[in-house]
């Protein structure tokens, strides 16, 4: 209620300062025509194709991360030998901004959508590693050495006894490598010019057209909220099955 | 002793080798993105260390702990009275998660159309940027702390000044420094973002500038510069975390007895 109550008043506000008149009225557009500047948005072709291009970069570096993370986190997690060995490698990686490398994919792929992959790629991987490698760490010794006597070989153990084991690890790994992703996709689009919405806000701002500009970044503030929502759903659903999720009686 | 050399050379050999490889590999520069090392670290040193540490890399940094102080300033301040103000939080939340969830390059295209180009863009993107994780995180700690603990606090006729620094802020503490860490990764995120599009100086301009004029060697040593900075700054909140939580845990410990 509360809530409802006070966006309505947020907006209002902005409203009427900017019909006010005291601010210059093009780069402080009212609600109203940031609102239609949204609505013409999505009437229109170029908005969809951008959000197609964002999309798409978005879930294929969100894959390829995946596939290179989460194997290669049950591997070291679960050695104790590749953990110590990969211990300096991934605590110095992990804190390097992804804006560092996004000159050098610049260099080698221009404003492709392969430069876009390797940083969303890139960025997405630290998360998912991590996470994914703390759950492995964590699984129960019993479990490990039933699935070893029964003589289970090492690629089943690792898909069958230690990923189900690490599973609410590596769900919480891949909802902070979608966000991550998501964002890292913006930059690439804003700041390298891959095509995307990204992009599309540079080229906005550019032409002066302030009001597509407000429109684009609350379409990408919408979209980044419905990201968390359904990520958190899903992991929800997922794992019911988890003793993590389970209600003791 | 030997057990612990022993640990030691698993630890390294990998960082070791592939430092080595990266030496040898591009020894002759026959890979046009991947220069010699020892070229990498001249420039290194001659540009960051000396021609242009105050016209780029000063700026860069004035900026960040500008931005990131003051947003860690807001966020903690600001989430303590949201969350402890019943109204205020339903009031703030709708706001607070919209602008958590809209990735943080999204605000340099407004910032630059309602602050031009400046030292004060630079300072409020990274402001507005940073502030909504720590924002999030403190009011979420405060919510997250336990009834009877409050409830004891004001039955002890604590005030309400005293009890929001000597038991709400303390008991939030772990999660406020959550949002902090966080809040200091975006901030370093948009200070070379906002570099790169809209700036004339700083690491992130000079970072593009070096690509577009396929001056690699320096390319890379702005690379290994940001990636320094990223990784020094980190291992500094690191070691700030450990000085916050140990007092926090060593009171709770006393408390408990």
């Amino acid at each position: 209620m509360i809530g409802t109550a006070s966006v309505v008043a947020g907006l209002s506000l902005w409203q009427l300062v900017a019909a006010s008149g005291r601010l210059d009225a093009t780069s402080f557009p009212t609600t109203s025509r940031i609102a239609g500047a949204g609505v013409g948005l999505l009437a229109n072709r170029p908005f969809w194709s951008a959000l197609g291009h964002t999309a798409e970069s978005w879930a294929l570096g969100l894959l390829i991360a995946t596939v290179i993370a989460i194997p290669a986190g049950l591997m070291i997690g679960s050695n104790r030998f590749l953990f110590a060995s990969t211990r300096v490698v991934v605590e110095f990686l992990k804190p390097i901004p992804v804006v560092a490398i996004l000159p050098l994919a610049l260099l080698m792929f221009g404003t492709t959508i392969k430069m876009k992959l390797l940083l969303v790629a890139y960025g997405a991987l630290w998360p998912l590693l991590i996470q994914t490698t703390y759950g492995a760490h964590d699984v129960d010794p019993v479990v490990a050495d039933t699935a070893r006597a029964f003589r289970l070989s090492y690629p089943r153990r690792l898909g069958f006894v230690v990923l189900p084991s690490a599973a609410p690890f590596v769900a919480t790994g891949l909802r902070l490598a979608a966000v991550h992703a998501f964002v890292i996709t913006i930059v690439a689009e804003l700041v390298a010019g891959g095509q995307g919405l990204g992009l599309m806000m540079f080229m906005s701002d550019n032409a002066l057209r302030y009001a597509d500009t407000y429109a684009l970044a609350f379409i990408a503030g919408l979209l980044g909220l419905s990201l968390n929502f359904v990520l958190q759903r899903l992991e929800r659903l997922s794992l019911h099955w988890h003793s993590s999720q389970r209600i003791e009686g | 002793m030997k057990g612990r050399r022993r640990a030691l050379a698993i630890e390294i050999w990998l960082p070791v080798s592939l430092l080595v490889i990266w030496w040898f590999a591009t020894k002759n520069g026959s890979f046009l993105e991947f220069p010699p090392v020892r070229l990498i670290f001249e420039r290194f040193r001659e540009e960051y260390f000396f021609g242009r540490f105050s016209s780029d890399v000063l700026p860069s940094l004035v900026h960040l702990a500008l931005g990131y102080g003051i947003a860690a300033t807001l966020g903690v301040a600001g989430g303590l009275v949201i969350a402890t103000v019943p109204w205020a939080e339903a009031a703030a939340s709708p706001y607070v998660h919209f602008f958590r969830a809209l990735p943080p390059p999204a605000i340099v295209p407004i910032s630059i159309i309602l602050l031009g180009l400046g030292v004060t863009m630079k300072t409020s993107i990274i402001v507005l940027g940073a502030v909504w994780p720590i924002l999030l995180n403190t009011i979420d700690g405060v919510r997250g702390l336990d009834g009877t603990l409050l409830e004891t606090a004001r039955a002890c006729q604590l005030g309400r000044r005293y009890r929001l620094t000597h038991v709400i802020a303390p008991g939030a503490a772990p999660q406020i420094m959550t949002g902090l860490r966080s809040g200091l990764q975006i901030s370093i995120l948009l200070m070379a973002v906002s570099e790169m599009v809209a700036s004339t100086n700083g690491i992130g301009y000079l970072l593009l500038l070096s690509q577009q004029q396929f001056l690699i060697a320096d390319l890379w040593a702005g690379m290994i510069y940001l990636g320094l900075l990223g990784y020094l700054l980190n291992a500094l909140f690191n070691v700030g975390e450990r000085v916050v939580l140990k007092w926090h845990f060593g009171a709770r410990v006393g408390g408990a007895l």
